[in-house]
């Protein structure tokens, strides 16, 4: 750096007053720009960066003094980008009645012939391409380039601006201080597009109220105060106080401490207050992915359940047409066993007794005879007793109570368990497949006890908890499930007995309940709901 | 209806003259005939030729006028030329020459020494006129030679019709300026000048330049309407185009110029030199007294400008 100050410096300002009325906005500054060099103007507003800026820039004849460029006496107002001078305004200065790629190109349009540049016809399509891809760097984008950019916001307007000083091969950039209509993340992408600036080898006049840009990418900071220079200070040696204090104009460092705190303070909050921003937005535009994403996930959940759903109530629908037709043969078999092979064995053993009847017949053979109806008489009682288990007898005629009462009855005779049934007092009649399901539900937890609990009494209980729901119940005296019971893992060991029941309840859209009682013994209830009788009286 | 009205400020020059064509070829039975229509379009052509100019200097905010002096003035130097015996080719150019030189004037004393348009033109309208009545001493000067007359009194055969040979300039200079006004780079700087100047300086765009060219190039198009003016008159007078500058401005305003700047069409100008020149030509027909024509003009003038004004409001 130090080898740039024995160059020949890019601009030159000498003594350059410029007053507006009685205003004197500049007074007597003088300021040398080297190539590739970043000069930072600080000082607060009113002190004359802007004015300063735009003499500079050839908009505004000093009253005083000179300019040189490239070592060339400039008269001004001069025409700055016909030097290779770019300027960036504080507030943008575009065209308010064209669109965004011609305010870009605006000055410097693309078009043909390339000799003539007045009667240049703009080749609009190279030009919004072109304008396409600067935008794209700024990180700005709109949908269309042929809006007018009377429509846009300030921000977007300053970065077409900033945008236009891009088209340009420019050796000196002037930008006053265009922060103030930018966000927190226009005002990063600004000074990396300073410091790329610098690394081209561009000098750049950088006009801030901000003293934290002006300290991120100057080389340099000239501090005004009041239209006059009152100091400079390099950037890597300046001292954030001295450089408050002479934009505030106080030596007094009693004084001058509670200004910085609060100068300080107020740019902290407002980076602080513009970092938020920033961060919010991006937080925002994340939530906004992740919700799209989880609703997605969602979406594809539900899917997938209600695939599961389906195929899970044809699963059930499947079973209890298994069940129905299990029922169906089972009645089938009953009654063809009853009908026809009791009857049979019924008429051999009348034959029988008529044979034995016979005067003829040797005392021997009437013996075995005897034997022979005696077995009979027993197979038939056998026979019976699987028809009744195929189908209670009593269950089509009499229904579900009478049938569970002989059912019940009968068991225990036969296990010396002993049953005390309670039924509701109005039970009345159901569906068939509803009274036969119970009737099987409670055999089967009947058979369970028999098999596992090494009870000595069971409790047979059927209540409605509700006109249309009913509770099934037996509580026996036995030793309860065992501590890790699954009932998941019964099929697996080769239980299917309460598992049979627990589908028989999921089937009739019921809940199954199984728990130890306090005073030992497995409860099992089941709450099924049944249609009222009346309205499916021929139901299945 | 008023959308359109509001989007394209020649559809109301358009209405205009169709309305008042209509009403005049339903009333009289002369004004629908190819004799006077070519007579009107004949008369107006070297207004509307001056109008484009105008309309220029409308367009980027300024006002020129000095157009009625510089058509005289242009005519008179270019009959004076013609007196001297130069060849006509010759005494057009000193003619267009002399028109671009007080346009020249006009646009570097409004653009570079930023002057008020207003007073500059108003300046130059009294030097112009002024110097005709210098140069002649109040008489007009005669006998042209019939090369010169030609350009102004020529009629192309169309088939069985005629077209006036200034009516065919106008056309052909309406599309060379419209298309300068709408493609080029220029055309959209002048459009621009009014509302953006500043964009434009920022850009680097030479607007004094512009300013200095627009004036320029308003003095060559009005001196090309004198002379055409003078052709058909036969005649140089100091005292012709006198109040000119009034109808000028009336039919770049007519055809939807706006006197803020930033809008208007060389179309929208064809119209509104029409409009006036018709509405002239029906005010002869019907048989109103030539007096009344100009405070009708300056009425129309007004109410466009009320028309425009409440138009940007709407805006």
């Amino acid at each position: 750096m130090k080898g740039l100050f024995q160059m020949e410096p890019l601009l030159r300002a000498i003594n350059l007053s410029k007053s507006f009325g009685t205003l004197s906005a500049v007074q007597g500054v003088s300021l040398e720009v080297y190539p590739g060099e970043v000069v930072g103007l600080a000082g607060e507003s009113g002190s004359g960066k802007s004015a300063l800026s735009m003499v500079l820039a050839g908009f505004y004849a000093p009253d005083e003094g000179d300019i040189y460029f490239e070592g060339r006496r400039l008269r001004c107002p001069f025409q700055a980008r016909a030097l290779g001078i770019e300027v960036i305004h504080q507030k943008p200065d575009l065209a308010e009645h064209l669109d965004i790629s011609s305010n870009v190109f605006l000055g410097s349009e693309v078009g043909w012939p390339l000799a003539v540049k007045w009667l240049k016809v703009p080749n609009r399509r190279r030009m919004d391409k072109e304008a396409a891809r600067i935008l794209e760097q700024l990180d700005v984008r709109f949908s269309s380039l042929r809006e007018k950019v009377a429509n846009l916001s300030s921000e977007q307007r300053q970065m077409i601006a900033i945008a236009r000083a891009m088209t340009y091969p420019a050796k000196l950039i002037i930008i006053d201080d265009p922060t103030l209509l930018l966000s927190y993340s226009y005002q990063q992408k600004l000074l990396s597009l300073i410091q790329t600036w610098q690394q081209q080898g561009t000098a750049v006049i950088f006009s801030s109220n901000n003293l934290d840009h002006l300290l991120a990418v100057t080389d340099r900071i000239i501090i005004l105060r009041q239209g006059r220079r009152v100091a400079e200070h390099r950037t890597d040696e300046a001292d954030r106080e001295e450089i408050v204090a002479a934009m505030v104009g106080t030596a007094d460092r009693q004084q001058l401490t509670p200004i910085i705190w609060a100068l300080d303070s107020y740019y902290r909050a407002r980076e602080q207050a513009e970092k938020l921003r920033h961060s919010q937005t991006l937080l925002e535009r994340d939530l906004v992915a992740q919700d799209a994403l989880n609703r997605q996930l969602i979406d594809q959940l539900a899917e997938q359940i209600n695939a599961l759903d389906s195929a899970n109530v044809a699963l059930q629908d499947a079973q209890r047409r298994l069940l129905t037709e299990l029922e169906q043969e089972r009645k089938h078999l009953a009654r063809e066993i009853h009908d026809q092979a009791i009857q049979d064995l019924l008429s051999v053993n009348y034959q029988l007794e008529g044979i034995g009847a016979d005067e003829s017949v040797s005392p021997t053979l009437q013996d075995e005879l005897t034997d022979i109806r005696d077995s009979i008489r027993v197979l038939i009682d056998d026979l019976r007793h699987i028809c009744g288990n195929l189908r209670p007898p009593t269950i089509d005629s009499l229904g579900l109570g009478a049938a569970l009462q002989s059912y019940t009855h009968d068991w225990a005779k036969r296990t010396g368990i002993s049953v005390t049934l309670d039924l509701d007092a109005n039970l009345g009649r159901l569906p068939e497949a509803i009274e036969l399901s119970i009737f099987r539900i409670v055999q089967e937890g009947l058979s369970n006890v028999r098999k596992h609990a090494h009870a000595s009494a069971v409790q047979v209980c059927l209540k409605h908890t509700s006109p249309r729901t009913l509770m099934i119940s037996l509580a026996d005296d036995g030793q309860g499930l065992a501590d890790d019971f699954d009932l998941s893992a019964l099929s697996t060991q080769g239980h299917y007995g309460l598992l049979g029941l627990s589908e028989r309840v999921a089937l009739l859209g019921g809940r199954l309940k199984l728990q130890n009682q306090a005073s030992g013994g497995l409860l099992i209830q089941a709450e099924i709901q049944h249609p009222r009788v009346a309205e499916t009286g021929g139901g299945q | 209806m008023w959308r359109i009205l509001i989007g394209r400020h020649e559809i109301v020059a358009l209405v205009l003259l169709l309305v008042i064509g209509a009403f005049l070829s339903l009333r009289t039975d002369t004004f629908l005939t190819w004799n006077n229509l070519s007579n009107i379009s004949r008369a107006f052509s070297w207004i509307a030729i001056a109008a484009f100019g105008e309309s220029m200097t409308i367009i980027i905010g300024g006002i020129d006028l000095s157009v009625g002096a510089v058509m005289a003035l242009a005519g008179l130097i270019g009959a004076r030329c013609l007196e001297a015996g130069l060849l006509v080719p010759l005494a057009v150019v000193v003619g267009l020459l002399t028109g671009g030189l007080v346009g020249w004037v006009n646009g570097t004393l409004i653009g570079r020494v930023r002057l008020p348009p207003f007073i500059v033109t108003l300046g130059t309208m009294s030097m112009a006129r002024g110097i005709t009545f210098g140069l002649t001493g109040g008489w007009p000067v005669r006998n042209l030679p019939q090369g010169f007359r030609v350009l102004g009194q020529h009629d192309l055969p169309l088939g069985s019709l005629s077209l006036p040979l200034p009516v065919l300039l106008m056309l052909g200079l309406a599309v060379l300026v419209s298309l300068l006004m709408s493609k080029t780079v220029l055309g959209n700087y002048i459009y621009t000048l009014a509302s953006s100047e500043r964009a434009l300086l920022t850009s680097g765009v030479n607007v004094v330049q512009i300013k200095t060219l627009v004036y320029t190039l308003c003095g060559v198009l009005t001196a090309m309407g004198g002379l055409l003016m003078t052709a058909r008159l036969g005649v140089a007078a100091p005292t012709a185009a006198l109040g000119y500058e009034l109808d000028i401005i009336a039919a770049a305003v007519i055809g939807g110029t706006s006197l803020f700047g930033g809008e208007g069409s060389i179309l929208g100008v064809l119209l509104g030199a029409a409009v006036m020149q018709i509405l002239r030509n029906g005010l002869v027909l019907l048989g109103l007294s030539a007096y009344w024509q100009t405070a009708a003009l300056g009425a129309m003038i007004l109410a466009f400008i009320l028309l425009d004004h409440w138009r940007r409001q709407i805006k």
